[in-house]
């Protein structure tokens, strides 16, 4: 069927509002926006036919350069994948660390998402604030595992190193500073009136359409649908874990949930240390052949690892479904449809903070 | 969408995404279930979805399992909303008068999955060119 369509605008592949390369291809009427589709294979890394035949020990590696963002939730899920097919035991303290170190890549991860929509809708002050709160975090990640990005922090039955007591009362200094700063920075944007005009009921994800798409993480939980896969982790439900879940749907309540699940983590983090086991933190083991389907919380939603290895360990066949792929589509094909102008269609997009590289893995 | 002038062709990388591990799996279970050709069912796939709904293609799929038409066996035989909304391979219209047609003669006493069959049948037939 032929359409009437007004104008086709191209948005990428590279884009000033993009952190990564992806083409959005728009059809307006007017200013209004009647489809749109995504186009990708930019950068492609072909990294799971990489991993195909390798040692767990080197995939463990490959597996956290999936994403430079969030490395560390792929580092966790797949040695927990390897620790499920092997039936290794993880030490009290190992799991409460991973949580530690989770957490702290999740608040790094939330920081980014949240100023590249400041940056977006043009509010580079508020975008700069919270990329500093960002580098404060980093130092934290840092000082723990010894790297910014692509810790390897985790590894089978444990992690590779122990936390110091100094280094406990520098995060918890940490962790005080960036609460008050970030109190402020949540209050400046849930307060903003020029902000609330180009993110609350813009982007509109009804909770049907994101059910359809199978939407997850911030993104689903901004529509009111209240999953989480941290609820299922044995080390989240010690700790009393309830997911944040807004019912707005909107732009607004995208970024706000970030913002309340980065005060989330930082009360699992005060949590963790408070409550910190003592006691070894790796336990051993080898690993052995199997197949499984293994899911964890990444800050952007559900990622899952199907994973088969053979008897020495080798992983055989791997598929990684990263949730950017299913924020990605429904975004394009629910969110942006139908904004009243073109310059919402980028808000919308970074609003659902889209991972290309977890997408083109 | 309509033509670009600097358009690429995507058709090597749609199927690079359908010949993924679980792509693949769900491929066959869809082709299996309408009763059609492997080849036939990627080639339509790649010329009537985009890129990024068929990344998306499993999980929508699972979903569609997991949450569509549990309340209506006729809808679930058919794949009413499987294959409209989850997966859409039929436009919705369509689908609405394959599904009034399965379920009349669902209720004039044919057994559903003689009456299913003849519903895909319809969706084959609202498939092809």
């Amino acid at each position: 069927m032929k359409r009437t369509v007004d104008v086709n605008i191209p948005l990428g592949p590279v884009h000033p509002c993009f952190k990564e390369p992806a083409r959005v291809k728009c059809e307006t009427k007017g200013e209004r926006v009647i489809a749109a589709e995504v186009e990708l294979g930019y950068m492609k890394k072909g990294i799971e036919r990489i991993m195909k035949g390798r040692p767990w020990q080197e995939v463990m590696f490959l597996a956290e350069r999936v994403c430079g963002i969030c490395s560390v939730i792929h580092n966790m899920v797949f040695i927990e994948a390897m620790e499920q097919i092997s039936g290794i035991a993880v030490p009290p303290r190992a799991a409460y660390l991973r949580v530690i170190v989770n957490e702290l890549d999740r608040m790094q991860s939330h920081l980014l998402a949240n100023f590249s929509y400041c940056y977006t809708i043009e509010h580079e002050t508020l975008a700069m604030y919270l990329l500093d709160c960002r580098e404060q975090v980093m130092d934290a990640l840092e000082r723990l595992t010894g790297a910014r990005v692509t810790c390897a922090y985790m590894i089978p039955g444990g992690v590779r190193c122990d936390i110091h007591a100094e280094d406990q009362v520098v995060l918890r200094e940490s962790l005080d500073r960036i609460e008050k700063e970030l109190h402020r920075y949540a209050s400046m944007f849930g307060n903003g009136p020029m902000i609330a005009l180009r993110s609350r009921g813009v982007g509109i994800l009804t909770p049907v359409a994101a059910r359809e798409a199978h939407v997850v993480g911030p993104t689903a939980r901004a529509s009111g649908i209240a999953e989480d896969r941290r609820i299922q982790h044995p080390t989240y439900k010690q700790l009393g874990f309830t997911p944040v879940v807004r019912y707005d749907c909107d732009n607004y309540a995208r970024i706000m949930v970030r913002f309340d699940e980065l005060f989330q983590s930082i009360r699992l983090i005060r949590a963790c240390l408070d409550g910190l086991p003592k006691g070894i933190i790796r336990g051993g083991g080898i690993c052995k052949a199997g197949e499984i389907r293994y899911s964890g919380e990444a800050p952007r939603g559900e990622l899952t690892y199907s994973i088969k290895t053979d008897e020495v360990g080798r992983v055989v066949e791997i598929q990684i479904q990263t949730p950017s792929i299913m924020n990605i589509e429904a975004c394009c094909h629910s969110m942006i449809i139908g904004a009243d102008s073109i310059a919402d269609v980028t808000a919308t997009f970074v609003s659902a903070d889209p991972c290309i590289a977890c997408t083109e893995r | 969408m309509s033509r670009w002038i600097y358009e690429q062709d995507l058709v090597s990388q749609k199927y690079r995404i359908l010949i993924a591990m679980r792509h693949d799996r769900i491929i066959r279970q869809i082709a299996a279930d309408l009763g059609i050709g492997l080849q036939d069912l990627r080639k339509y796939f790649i010329e009537h979805l985009d890129m990024i709904l068929l990344e998306n293609l499993p999980a929508r799929y699972e979903a569609a399992l997991a949450a569509a038409d549990h309340g209506d066996p006729v809808a679930r035989a058919v794949g009413r909303a499987l294959y409209t909304t989850y997966i859409p391979i039929v436009p919705p219209y369509v689908m609405d008068s394959i599904y009034r047609h399965v379920d009349a003669q669902v209720k004039s006493g044919t057994p559903l999955i003689e009456a299913a069959a003849k519903g895909r049948a319809m969706i084959r037939e609202a498939m092809e060119p």
